[in-house]
């Protein structure tokens, strides 16, 4: 079971159901309900879902502030996160959605592979000192990343002629 | 005769070249992420589902089944190999397997697995033929109040039954509901949630969900959380079941088939219930019960992996004669077909009968392909264990890429991608399940277009519900799944 500690994020994750539904409430009473003969228009289920979602948000508050959510399965891995390794990760995410159609997906997605890589591999030499930074490590990780990629988007351009936005317009690169 | 006629038409769609081309890279690719851990079937099919823009419906669908099912049978090489069950089926398979694996006993675990697999897969394909015309048949005198009800009926078992809280199932569920909501209304063609702009009247794609959660998701969780575990292998001995091996695991497998077959056709969805009650059937009926959980009994393998495809292979029947989805994977295979304008129901038997047979007898050509690619050319699939888990889940990352960006070429859904697998990482933090997202979020919109026709039909009167007798049976029974484990839980806290 989790300790005071969770508490906090737990509370969080209330809100934030709350704030759902909500905002889903709050868009139901913008839709029209011409009902017709069925009694219940496009307004209806909006309203259900939000009204439902308050109750589901209030009541996991409540858990939250009562001891914790209950029958909780413990979270594998290990207690705390590695947050370095989530920004590497959450850097390269954004960085893919950033430049994907300037710099075409092959290199984006090569992009975002070395720095999630990195992120990951720092996760699992956490507390390793004295790696630093390794050149040969690197151009192994992007010739790998441009391995993946750039077959995957031959397969979806030239195979299976789905659009991909690429550096020029031959769909190679 | 009639039925036999229409499957030789089946084989003979699927027999094609280029249909067995797609069955056999739907195995693979099945197989291998199955092996894999880190994304199953469900996001697998996900991420390919932008192929339904280019590729023929009959052809994609035979490729999806393949990996759907192919899965199953690499899920179970992972968690007898490695202890880490590739999805929720094989975590039995991951008990006594891993320890017959620990003894030494690897090879003849993933024979049996392999080979139950295969038994199960055809035995429940056999009754999928037989039983799903008869279902369609009986299904087409259904009206909306009773499709509501099933829908109902889906949505109770799949959140407030299978996970281990119901508030937690309930938020997961109404999340995916609300995410259906976005979009125009099926019925008025109004727009809900879409804030004005045009993309959103088509809702939210599936694939952004499904990959989000389950992809990105799973990534961001390895490297938050999961950084520096180090997995032992167990070694890989030849794959061979001795004598007493064979006859130990016939009647499990046959017993693993009749307990996991029912449970896939009802709306009660998943596979960890039957995969659990054949493990206890085999242990029950074991005369030597101590092997189990200490050198691992090859019975405690066999039944489960049985169970496990025959639920799997089960869940077709609700799928296409209801058009309703028991599982996450069953849930996107329903997806593809609204790609392609195709609504699973008792009508696809006539309308798309060519294509739905061609999909039957695909299930069979793929069992004996994937008995094949599981049982001589397992060591191929065991090196996939040797990707460091950096290169694994980072590859994960372009893959998921591919399947967003492909599906609708906006640069921002990459932005939501990662939106959502936030929400992945807080949802598989603090326990609440997905699947219901994936389910709400799909049958969401059929249900409330049926609750609406119901009403129609009723003018506006909720008394309809309980006027039919198939509709009022179903509510009961909803009733019943809701109260009754609240029920058993009080009368044991009593005694």
């Amino acid at each position: 079971m989790p300790g005071e500690h969770a508490a906090g994020p737990q509370t969080l994750i209330g809100a934030g159901v709350l704030a759902v539904g909500a905002i889903i409430a709050a868009g139901a009473a913008m839709i029209p309900s011409e009902a017709g003969y069925a009694g219940v228009g496009p307004n209806f289920l909006p309203w259900l879902v939000g009204v439902v979602l308050i109750l589901c948000g209030v009541l996991v508050v409540w858990e939250a502030r009562s001891g914790g959510f209950r029958n909780m399965e413990e979270p594998s891995g290990s207690e705390r996160g590695y947050w370095p390794g989530f920004a590497w990760m959450s850097a390269a995410l954004l960085a893919n959605a950033a430049f994907i159609t300037s710099i075409g997906f092959i290199l984006s997605c090569t992009l975002c592979f070395v720095l999630a890589v990195r992120g990951l591999r720092n996760a699992d030499e956490q507390g390793a000192t004295g790696k630093g930074f390794n050149a040969a490590q690197l151009v192994r990780d992007v010739v790998i990343g441009l391995a993946i990629a750039a077959p995957v988007y031959w397969m979806f351009t030239k195979l299976l002629a789905i659009n991909l936005p690429g550096l020029t317009n031959t769909g190679w690169i | 005769m009639d039925l036999w006629n229409q499957l030789l038409m089946g084989f003979a769609t699927a027999a094609t070249p280029i249909n067995l081309l797609w069955c056999f890279v739907g195995c693979a690719v099945g197989t291998a992420v199955g092996v894999l851990p880190g994304i199953g079937p469900a996001v697998a099919v996900a991420m390919l589902l932008p192929i339904t823009t280019k590729v023929d419906a009959t052809a994609s669908m035979i490729f999806f089944a393949g990996i759907y099912y192919g899965a199953m049978y690499g899920g179970s090489t992972t968690s007898i190999l490695l202890n880490t069950p590739g999805e929720t089926g094989s975590m039995v398979t991951a008990m006594e397997g891993n320890k017959m694996a620990k003894s030494g006993r690897a090879g003849a675990a993933l024979a049996t697995s392999a080979i139950g697999s295969f038994v199960a897969g055809t035995i429940a394909t056999v009754l999928v033929t037989l039983f799903a015309p008869l279902l369609a048949n009986f299904a087409v005198r259904l009206g909306p109040p009773e499709y509501f009800c099933l829908m109902l009926l889906a949505f109770t078992t799949v959140s407030a039954v299978l996970g281990r809280s119901t508030l937690r199932g309930m938020v997961a569920l109404f999340i995916g509901l609300a995410t259906g909501l976005i979009g125009m209304d099926q019925i008025s063609g109004q727009a809900r949630y879409t804030g004005g702009v045009a993309e959103l009247l088509d809702g939210i794609e599936i694939v952004l969900v499904a990959v989000g959660l389950f992809a990105v998701g799973e990534s961001l969780y390895a490297v938050l959380y999961e950084g520096g575990t180090a997995e032992t292998q167990n070694k890989l001995s030849a794959v061979h079941m001795t004598k007493d091996d064979w006859r130990r695991s016939w009647p499990a497998w046959l017993r693993g088939t009749a307990i996991g077959f029912p449970f896939g056709t009802i709306p009660a969805g998943g596979s960890e219930i039957p995969t659990f009650l054949s493990y206890a059937t085999e242990k029950k009926l074991a005369k030597d019960t101590s092997e189990f959980g200490t050198r691992g009994a090859i019975e405690g393998v066999a039944g489960p992996e049985a169970a496990n495809n025959a639920a799997i292979t089960a869940t077709l029947i609700p799928l296409l004669t209801l058009g309703i989805p028991t599982s996450n994977t069953a849930a996107i295979l329903l997806g593809a077909f609204q790609n392609y304008g195709i609504q699973p129901g008792p009508q696809l038997f006539t309308t798309s009968a060519a294509l739905v047979w061609a999909l039957i007898a695909s299930l069979y050509i793929g069992n004996v392909m994937l008995l094949i690619l599981n049982l001589p050319m397992v060591g191929l699939w065991v090196k996939l264990l040797k990707i460091p888990k950096p290169y694994l889940y980072a590859g994960i990352l372009i893959f998921a890429t591919v399947g967003v960006y492909g599906m609708r070429q906006s640069a921002f859904d990459l932005v939501l991608l990662y939106v959502i697998g936030l929400i992945g990482v807080v949802m598989r933090r603090f326990d609440f399940p997905t699947a219901p997202v994936v389910v709400g979020m799909i049958l969401g919109p059929l249900a409330e277009a049926q609750l609406r026709n119901a009403l129609s039909i009723g003018e506006g009167k909720w008394g309809v519900f309980l006027e039919r007798p198939m509709s009022a049976t179903l509510l009961a029974i909803v009733v019943a799944v809701l109260v009754l484990p609240q029920l058993m839980r009080m009368w044991k806290a009593r005694r």
